[in-house]
């Protein structure tokens, strides 16, 4: 069954089935409607990275430091590349808080999602259905939901226990180790499922130990799963505003809450510059996923969740 | 003999499920208490927040306001992605990979660089306004930021590239050849959309609107940048009492609201693709 085919390896990047036979849809590719339906594609991708092309092409503008605090230009009126020079050191704190949270974010969306994946598919016990919708309880929550309830229970915990989490780097991560860890957990589970275990029972058969057969048989089939359920869990952490508006503190200031302080208080025309910078380390980060592992791992993740 | 793979779960249940119930129940306990404002609430067990949420048009329109915005951005950005989905699930496996390749890309961008586009392109002094005024279809700048327009807008534009992404999923899964043999039989290309394409995947676009009907209806950050602080939608409302004016009891008691209405429109979705499914088993 080709369902149980490990598809890890360079060669298997189609997002697409392939069609077996000749195009049916030459004929109608040429036709009116075909050619509207092309151009609507071709507009709605302009329109989805508009937003991005406009804050790359503010990053360059020429324009003084007075006219750029009161509204950014686009198109740029000239090329330079002064704000990349003199970007803010907070912004530069927010993106190491950033990148620090996201990281760990994902090291222990991982710890918990792996485990939880591995345990949901193989265990028999009888309330498996209800521990899976426990789990992936937190993708029913909009996240403004779950910044405010963290937000209350850190209060909380000052008021009653003494443990200071509001605003703390701590508080930060716990709060998107909580909505990121379902993505992992169905990231593995999808790859787990289309994986036949008769294959670790002839790893066991033959007389490896159940330690080396989960290192050498269940662990590199899963680890599209791992390295998927990671990156979203990072990519999550690393992108969310609303959670970290509520729990973020002065100190510990996310680079997308910074951006927004800069949007809705005051404004700083070193933000586009810098904003670009994150773009183009994005690019390289879901580049690099799509030279391992492929980026349809994404479309795996997500969907099933 | 099997290993015991219930230990495995244990551990990372138990977590899960403190971070669970922990900070719901306590935000839902904080509902049921009056508001006294910075943060203090009253001593007695009440429903005074959530008769006050129905009753003070303040709050009740805001939720009504949401619920609109929600269900016109639903369906607006259906309209928008189904065509570009169709046509990625149709075409050759080379540029849906590379179209797909952008929605991806694009979708995992975060949402404040891109509300930092909208803002410049929408401002006063903003491409949009000199571009309008240039061609000379405005004579005076137009103000988008702070209407209900603008946040439309936004909310479409956020939610374009998991939609395309996840009704992109749901069209492949309708065979091609089916609509070979509709045009073999003659049916004109728009009767093929309408009477294939469409029913088949009509499952998939209810769970998909529905599941996108409630990430819009949790929309924050869009509905407060976009909305120039004059639109106040239930998330914005909520973030506002809690972080200006620390009202612990109404902002948690509005969170409920918004959480029992996501719960029930999950539920709902459940249960029309459930229906719609088994409608189809009777059919065939």
């Amino acid at each position: 069954m080709s369902e149980h085919a490990v598809t890890t390896g360079p060669k298997t990047r189609t997002l697409v089935p392939t069609a077996g036979f000749g195009n049916p849809f030459s004929k109608w590719r040429k036709s009116l409607g075909g050619w509207v339906l092309n151009t609507w594609v071709a507009f709605v991708i302009i329109v989805i990275y508009l937003p991005i092309i406009i804050v790359v092409g503010a990053s360059v503008d020429p324009g003084s430091y007075i006219e750029s605090r009161a509204f950014l230009t686009f198109p740029p009126r000239g090329f330079s590349l002064q704000w990349y020079l003199n970007i803010h050191p907070r912004l530069w704190q927010s993106l190491w808080v950033s990148v620090s949270m996201a990281s760990i974010s994902a090291v222990f969306g991982l710890l918990i999602g792996v485990p939880a994946a591995l345990g949901l598919i193989r265990c028999n016990w009888r309330g498996k259905i209800f521990m899976g919708a426990l789990l992936r309880a937190p993708l029913q929550i909009p996240f403004i939901v779950i910044g405010v309830a963290f937000l209350q229970a850190y209060h909380l915990a000052a008021e009653v226990f003494h443990i200071n989490l509001v605003g703390s780097f701590t508080g930060l991560v716990l709060g998107h180790v909580f909505v990121a860890s379902p993505y992992v957990i169905s990231a593995v589970g999808v790859q787990l499922q289309r994986f036949n275990p008769s294959m670790e029972e002839a790893a066991l058969i033959h007389g490896a130990s159940r330690m080396r057969t989960f290192m050498r048989i269940t662990l590199p089939i899963i680890m599209p799963g791992i390295y998927a359920g990671g990156l979203y869990a990072f990519l999550i952490s690393f992108g969310d505003v609303t959670i970290s508006l509520f729990l973020a503190g002065p100190d510990t200031t996310p680079f997308p809450v910074q951006v927004l302080h800069t949007i809705t208080q005051d404004f700083d025309p070193t933000v586009p510059a810098m904003a670009s910078l994150v773009c183009i380390g994005s690019l390289f980060v879901l580049l690099a996923v799509q030279k391992l592992v492929g980026l349809d791992v994404l479309l795996r993740g997500g969907g099933s969740g | 003999m099997r290993a015991n793979w219930g230990l495995v779960l244990l551990p990372p249940l138990v977590f899960s499920v403190i971070l669970l119930f922990g900070p719901q129940i306590m935000f839902l306990r904080a509902s049921f208490y009056e508001d006294l404002g910075i943060g203090r609430l009253g001593p007695d067990f009440t429903f005074i927040n959530y008769i006050l949420a129905f009753t003070d048009s303040f709050y009740y329109e805001s939720l009504i306001l949401n619920f609109q915005l929600s269900a016109s951005v639903t369906l607006l950005s259906l309209f928008v992605a189904y065509p570009v989905a169709y046509r990625i699930a149709r075409m050759t496996p080379r540029w849906a990979m590379i179209i797909l390749a952008a929605i991806i890309v694009s979708a995992f961008l975060s949402v404040a660089i891109k509300i930092l586009g909208m803002i410049i392109l929408f401002s006063a002094n903003g491409a949009l306004n000199r571009f309008l005024l240039w061609t000379g279809l405005i004579s005076d700048t137009i103000g988008i930021i702070g209407t209900i327009p603008g946040i439309i807008f936004g909310l479409v534009h956020l939610s374009i590239s998991f939609k395309v992404l996840l009704l992109f999923s749901v069209i492949q899964t309708v065979p091609r050849s089916l609509e070979e043999a509709a045009e073999i039989h003659g049916a004109k290309r728009w009767r093929v959309y309408w009477r294939v394409v469409i029913p088949l995947s009509l499952p998939g676009i209810i769970s998909v609107s529905l599941l996108s009907f409630n990430l819009i209806m949790g929309a924050f950050v869009s509905a407060l940048v976009l909305g120039g602080g004059k639109i106040f939608t239930l998330p914005v409302l909520i973030q506002q009492s809690l972080m200006l004016f620390s009202e612990f009891g109404i902002s948690a008691a509005l969170s409920a609201i918004l959480m029992v209405f996501v719960f029930t429109i999950n539920i709902i979705s459940v249960i029309m693709v459930t229906r719609i499914h088994a409608a189809r088993l009777a059919v065939t």
